[in-house]
């Protein structure tokens, strides 16, 4: 019975996809928390340098992650059903990110959602302040993945996660098929508030046989921006940082993206049960992210910008009992054309210079241990070739993820 | 039974292969090109660090070696006022970076402007070419002003004097082969009815190539003392840098990567004649030009190159030392409690968002000018290809 809940909690936990999106069970009131926090044995970037992956144009929280110890993700989350058809959810959360950037809690998920037309479904209707439903990957909480950094192209072409203000109606999870469509305020990266608005589409298929699942899905979401800055390091009011006695510091090139932004990818996700014991999961999403518009900045500089760029990441599994042994692969390719007087200039300033052509790559080994139901422990080997430097990192975390309220096995509905 | 299994579920690797082959077939290799369009492309020397873009050229007047050396001789020139006594070389001085040193010049018929001479460093980056005129965007329209203005009088031509001043300059040998070299693709550059315009594209080619970037600052040859000044000058409580912005140290900045022309003018809080914002006329700034209240005292924030060879500063020269001009800004506008016009500018309601009071130590000022000295480029002043050319031909400076 012990060996069969673990096998469950890591065959659910690992590798299927898992989603930040909840739908709260009968209960009255479900109250959850997670933290993840992980050591590091070395920094992205230096201290006073800025992360930007030559080529890309980066934004949102994809803040770099830092050497030492640092809480990853810090959530408490609320669900409750309201009467039979509607529910409302509310996550409270840090984000990750050193050196201050991410410590500061905000409320990530505040939503309403109502049922609809069956008993329950499949139609569902949701409205507020949520993640996104069309990439499984971009909705997943650090604590949920099998490592502990988030994908490359999800820290590249969202900003590492997504939460916004929007609606979203979509025929949920029928006959194995999920699809619906979303709409978006624009507040999470790539958009800005100052767009037009942003939505996207979605569908996925989830397919089970004997000890055989599959999950496959594909989605486009299209957004627009005007004077989009990167928030991690610009935007506002800007200042050489002071640098200790013996280095130096440069001011953030404050330059901005008006144009559109069209994004799609597939995702997969395979899970094998070789037996009671052995499960073997293979996960993976391709992105294709392609930007026209211009890139400007505060004195006047401007020029045209037609970028293409993919990635994607793919990353086998396998677990025995409480152990799961991973190896995940990323690449990313940009090819950008700027055009214009300022293009040189607005090209380093912006980071989609890549002089050198570099194809930032991560690959990431991790073994993780599900120690109690609510505890577990990984350590990854991580050679970073994102940078022009390539570096090779250690990481050893812990992730929990308590339910506080109510302490019955039954849970409410997580994607 | 762990290969049996494995063999039973043959969809595994085959998905895995498909996916790999889907990816490896995806992804290209990483490029990032840029075309910008011809804006390296001069057929002017302008001998400029790397890092600094090339300034704007008129279409209807592109800039040339020999228009710059024709511009120089007119620029030296004397004959170029109604009485022979000044010549734009009086009000810009090369050793004082093209400024003259007084706090208001006067003209050739002995009036006294009401502003102080603007210093001729890198005009041809200035956004606007005079201290409160939004309209005057060319080098070519302000040096109208100068020449042909009659409030105030500077060098005093008029319709009456123009045709005997232009020739005394066509009785200039020295003239006929520099025009000519100049604007080739005229007949007859300086005896034509384009003789003036030539005269105005030839000084304003001039002006436009003085070109200062090889300070201590630019080579990176900071004292301890200029270190800290540095860092104060880019720190939020003194916040100089934001209208001192950029490789100019002037907000009010373009060149040929910029697309729009912003009008950046700064009410610093030097006045307050009237208890409600009032600077002294003539000189209310761009108010004069747009009459917008909002306007009133908003003048162009000057480059900081060479700054510490311009005194005296501000737009009347009323302020002395950089020390003087630092401490008015410490308080937030200066307060005058005698002479012509007393006031308190530190109240003034039109005064720029960044000036603002700030706390700074005797030491801290000395460190701040030791920065500003750091811009003092000795090569600009020095120049031999900016310095008075009749001296060279061993003729007196007509």
């Amino acid at each position: 019975m012990i060996r069969k809940t673990f096998m469950l909690l890591t065959g659910l936990g690992m590798a299927m996809p898992t989603f930040g999106h909840y739908i709260p069970g009968d209960g009255p009131v479900e109250l959850s928390a997670s933290v993840v926090a992980t050591w590091r044995s070395d920094d992205i970037v230096e201290q006073n340098d800025y992360w930007r992956i030559p080529g890309a144009l980066m934004g949102g929280h994809a803040w770099p992650y830092e050497r030492g110890v640092a809480v990853d993700e810090a959530l408490l989350g609320l669900g409750a059903r309201i009467n039979e058809r509607t529910f409302a959810v509310i996550e409270v959360g840090t984000h990750g990110g050193g050196d201050g950037h991410g410590d500061s809690a905000e409320v990530q998920h505040a939503y309403l959602g109502f049922q609809c037309c069956e008993e329950p479904g499949p139609w569902v209707l949701e409205v507020g302040r949520m993640s996104s439903a069309f990439s499984p990957s971009l909705a997943t909480h650090a604590g949920d993945r099998l490592t502990s950094e988030s994908p490359l192209v999800n820290d590249v072409f969202f900003g590492r996660d997504f939460h916004d203000e929007g609606v979203r109606l979509w025929w949920h999870e029928t006959a194995g098929w999920s699809a619906g469509a979303e709409y978006w305020r624009g507040k999470a990266f790539p958009a800005n508030t100052d767009g037009d608005g942003v939505w996207d589409v979605f569908a996925r298929h989830a397919w089970s046989a004997g000890p055989t699942s599959i999950t496959l899905g594909g989605w486009y979401y299209q957004a627009d921006a005007i004077a989009r800055a990167d928030h991690r390091y610009g935007g506002g009011h800007t200042h050489t940082p002071v640098a200790p006695p013996g280095a130096t510091a440069e001011a953030f090139p404050d330059t901005r993206f008006t144009g559109d932004v069209d994004v799609y990818g597939i995702h997969a996700g395979l899970e094998y049960r070789l037996s009671t014991d052995w499960v073997m999961g293979l996960e993976g999403e391709w992105m294709h992210f392609a930007m026209d518009g211009t890139v400007h900045d505060a004195v006047g500089r401007q020029a045209r910008l037609d970028a293409d760029q993919q990635g994607g990441w793919l990353q086998p599994s396998i677990s025995w009992r409480r152990h799961t042994l991973g190896l995940r692969g990323e690449m990313l390719t940009t090819d950008n054309h700027l055009t214009g007087s300022a293009a040189p200039v607005l090209a380093e300033d912006s980071g989609l210079a890549n002089a050198s052509g570099h194809d930032p790559m991560r690959y990431t080994a991790v073994w993780r241990y599900q120690w109690r139901p609510d505890v577990a422990f990984r350590a990854e080997v991580i050679q970073d070739e994102t940078l022009a430097d390539d570096e090779l990192r250690f990481a050893f975390g812990v992730v929990w993820q308590g339910r506080l309220w109510p302490q019955s096995r039954i849970r409410g509905h997580q994607h | 039974m762990f290969v049996k299994k494995l063999r039973a579920g043959p969809v595994w690797p085959a998905l895995l292969l498909c996916v790999s082959a889907l990816l490896s077939g995806c992804l290209e290799s990483s490029s990032t090109t840029v075309d910008d369009q011809g804006a390296r492309v001069s057929s002017f020397d302008w001998d400029l660090p790397e890092s600094i873009p090339l300034p704007k050229e008129p279409e209807d007047n592109p800039m040339t070696e020999a228009k710059f050396q024709l511009g120089r001789h007119l620029f030296y020139d004397r004959r170029l006022s109604t009485n022979g006594t000044v010549s734009c070389a009086g009000c810009h001085q090369q050793d004082k970076a093209f400024s003259d040193g007084v706090a208001r010049p006067f003209g050739a018929t002995g009036e006294q402007h009401p502003r102080n001479s603007q210093p001729l460093v890198n005009v041809a980056w200035a956004s606007t070419v005079t201290w409160g005129n939004p309209s005057l965007g060319t080098i070519e329209r302000q040096i109208l002003l100068p020449l042909f203005g009659d409030d105030p009088v500077e060098h005093g031509l008029n319709e009456a004097n123009s045709e005997q001043v232009l020739r005394s300059l066509q009785a200039d040998p020295t003239y006929g082969p520099l025009f000519q070299a100049a604007f080739p693709e005229q007949n007859d550059p300086l005896f034509g009815d384009l003789a003036w315009d030539n005269v105005v594209k030839a000084l304003a080619s001039f002006v436009r190539g003085l070109v200062s970037f090889d300070s201590k600052f630019d080579r990176g040859e900071l004292s301890a003392s200029a270190q800290r000044g540095e860092r104060l000058f880019n720190s939020e409580r003194l916040e100089c840098f934001h209208c001192h912005a950029g490789y100019n140290f002037s907000d009010a900045t373009v060149d040929r990567l910029t697309t729009f022309n912003q009008l950046m003018f700064h009410n610093t809080g030097l006045y307050n004649v009237d208890g409600m914002g009032g600077y002294p006329e003539p000189n209310t700034g761009r108010h004069e030009v747009t009459g917008d209240p909002d306007h009133m005292g908003q003048f162009r924030a000057p480059t900081l190159r060479n700054i510490a060879l311009t005194a005296p500063y501000n737009h009347d020269g009323s302020v002395e030392t950089l020390e003087g001009v630092i401490r008015n800004y410490a308080a937030g506008g200066r307060v005058l409690t005698t002479g012509p016009n007393p006031g308190d500018g530190r109240m003034n309601p039109f005064k720029d968002g960044f000036i603002t009071s700030f706390a700074i130590s005797e030491q801290e000022i000395d460190d701040v000018v030791a920065f500003l000295e750091s811009l003092t480029d000795e090569s600009f002043i020095t120049n031999p290809r900016f310095s008075n050319p009749w001296n060279s031909t061993g003729q007196e400076t007509p």
